[in-house]
């Protein structure tokens, strides 16, 4: 990215955290009231449905890191259970941070190898592209979860964050499906400042974002920009509702913000719930519209 | 004039479980009575929630309906504001909220203005009220009722001002967004709900009185924040951000006076002048009368001409 863009004021809170990582400061944030808010949200998403538990899959990277510490802020580190869900190209290295996670935070937590499920399936097709096995591995990890929702008890942490879910880099009914996401609406360089205020081990803060669905992947190599330059374009793009030419004066580069556009418009359908044809006189999510915990919702 | 304790009941109500959340008014009336305080203020919805949708025809109540009898019933020897969602006669439903004292409901002011953009969707489910007016109470001062959104528009404060009001209340369920480190209390919301408070209690010469609540529905969470500002705008009391509380707060009407001769703004005021302004433009964005301000081939109604050399769709002819 070239060119100057509006500084804004900084906080203190910004600037020590240059050291880890990168921060675009105008999109610092206020990481007390983060915790704050978010804490809330866990803890009133489990009490309106009903559930004193939450389950989640580590996967070492700092998303999920993240989630399992506001998840255990939230709720006590015993009502969650992390789980671990390796395929068996997974880097060993994330074991061991998703591990060090689990053993600081004293949560329960399980090993599932998801390599017998994804290999029986596929079996001997060795056509079948990286991204088919990758997006198979993330559905097969929901079903896990899910699975394991019942036997632990637990709603569904979500860990996608919300650069991400902008871009589309995310399986449908695979890594962005459950039951609340508490990180959704930060911005990776949001995530990594949080993560830091957490407490989250630092290698997994330093280390590149990587989805982990082959050896040695990582998401900025694939996508070819780096997560504080799309955090503040979408930023601007977005939550500021700047135009193309308004972001391109910002000192953009006008290829990376049209390519980014494409993507986010592309990826609109994983956001959204799938449309039902309308027929009757009332129709979910159309003229039916219910908040998703009301009186009666919660599990008895 | 004595000294009034005000109670601020900055709540998380249980969406939708209206009589849990009756049952709870109830007890925190009896709580603040027993803290002294002369007037305890809930915050919007508190009775049923905010995030209703379809629930609101299902939680809403006449005024002649027995579970709000039941509370008036508890206000015995003070003023409480409730807010719920209020079914008129003919069946419309508003946002509402009521004065109460001494077991009597003694004034409703239905919210005026219905947020309908961004992550607010009130004028799909609720009507809009169509009366502003403040209200004389049992403790010796005007009252002046707005919910949340009111208080976004410039002429309800002052208004209630005009028409009496040296409280104004402001009854909220404000989401809070717009996280950032960027401004004081890390919170885009709470700035500028702030900045407004101060700004509205200094050009009134009044109290404001803002209860804010706090808790989740949905994916929204309310910051709370709740605040008593002095009549010269400065802070006389402010509540914790997200914090569930009664807290109360002690406050001196006699600064109301004080304020009001050493700062004669209220007295100042042209109401007249207003009028005769405002009567002028709504005729002309009407297209009733021709608009003396308008830029030379306006359309009736605008005050900007098209960018081309089109004819006016409507109304007035240009003045060429």
């Amino acid at each position: 990215m070239k060119g100057a863009s509006p500084e804004p004021r900084t906080s203190g809170g910004a600037e020590a955290a240059a050291s880890l990582f990168e921060l675009p400061p105008e999109r610092a944030i206020d990481t007390r009231v983060a915790r704050r808010v978010i804490g809330e949200f866990i803890r009133g998403q489990l009490r309106q449905a009903g559930f004193e538990r939450a389950v989640l899959g580590l996967s070492g990277g700092i998303d999920s890191a993240l989630v399992a510490y506001l998840t255990a802020e939230a709720t006590g580190a015993e009502r969650l259970l992390c789980v671990l869900m390796p395929y068996h190209t997974s880097s060993p290295a994330s074991r061991a941070d998703a591990e060090e996670v689990v053993r600081r935070l004293g949560a329960a937590s399980e090993l599932v190898d998801i390599s017998p499920m994804v290999d029986g399936y596929f079996g001997a097709d060795s056509d079948a592209s990286s991204l088919r096995r990758g997006n198979f591995m993330a559905r097969m990890r929901m079903a896990v979860l899910y699975d394991r929702s019942v036997t632990w008890g637990g709603l569904v942490v979500g860990t996608s964050n919300k650069t991400e879910s902008l871009i589309g880099y995310t399986t449908l009914f695979g890594d962005s499906a459950c039951a609340f996401n508490p990180i959704g609406d930060l911005y990776k360089s949001q995530v990594r400042q949080l993560a830091q205020e957490m407490g989250v081990p630092e290698t997994i803060i330093r280390k590149a974002p990587s989805a982990d669905l082959w050896p040695g992947q990582t998401d900025e190599a694939e996508a070819n920009f780096t997560y504080p330059q799309l955090d503040r374009l979408l930023y601007w793009r977005i939550d500021k509702r700047r135009s193309v030419e308004e972001v391109v004066a910002l000192g953009f580069d006008r290829e990376l913000v049209e390519r980014v556009d494409r993507m986010v418009a592309g990826s609109e359908f994983k956001r959204q719930v799938p449309p039902i044809a309308k027929l009757g006189p009332r129709t979910a999510g159309i003229d039916y519209l219910y908040p998703r915990r009301r009186p009666g919702s919660a599990r008895r | 004039m004595q000294p009034l304790r005000i109670a601020l009941a900055q709540i998380a109500p249980r969406l939708g479980l209206l009589d849990e959340n009756l049952a709870r008014h109830r007890d925190l009336i009896d709580e603040a009575r027993g803290q002294g305080a002369g007037l305890v203020v809930f915050p919007e919805l508190g009775l049923t929630g905010y995030l209703l949708q379809d629930l609101a025809s299902e939680v809403a109540m006449r005024l002649d309906d027995p579970r709000l009898a039941k509370l008036a019933g508890a206000t015995t020897g003070l003023s409480a504001i409730v807010s719920f969602v209020e079914e008129s006669a003919d069946h419309r439903l508003f946002i509402a909220a009521a004065l109460i004292e001494d077991g009597e409901i003694i004034h409703v002011q239905r919210k005026l203005f219905l947020p309908t953009y961004g992550l607010f969707d009130e004028r799909r489910f609720f009507a809009a009220g169509d009366v502003l007016r403040a209200v004389p109470s049992r403790l010796g001062v005007g009252l002046g009722i707005a919910i949340c959104e009111d208080f976004w528009h410039l002429s309800v404060p002052q208004v209630l001002a005009l028409d009496g009001a040296q409280v104004l209340v402001n009854v909220s369920s404000s989401p809070g967004r717009d996280l950032a480190s960027t401004n004081e209390v890390g919170l885009g919301t709470a700035t500028s709900w702030q900045t407004l408070m101060r700004t509205y209690a200094q050009l009134t010469t009044s109290f404001v009185v803002f209860c804010n609540r706090v808790g989740v529905d949905e994916s929204i969470s309310f910051w709370g924040g709740s605040e008593v500002i002095g009549p010269s705008g400065e802070v006389v009391w402010q509540g914790p951000l997200y914090d569930e509380g009664l807290f109360t707060v002690d406050v001196s009407l006699a600064d109301v006076r004080r304020e009001r001769i050493s700062l004669p703004l209220l007295r100042d005021e042209r109401p007249e002048l207003q009028l005769r302004e405002l009567q002028r433009i709504v005729a002309e964005r009407a297209g009733l009368a021709p608009d003396s301000t308008a830029e030379t081939g306006a359309e009736a109604g605008l005050d900007l001409a098209p960018p081309a050399k089109v004819s006016p769709a409507i109304g007035f002819r240009s003045r060429r």
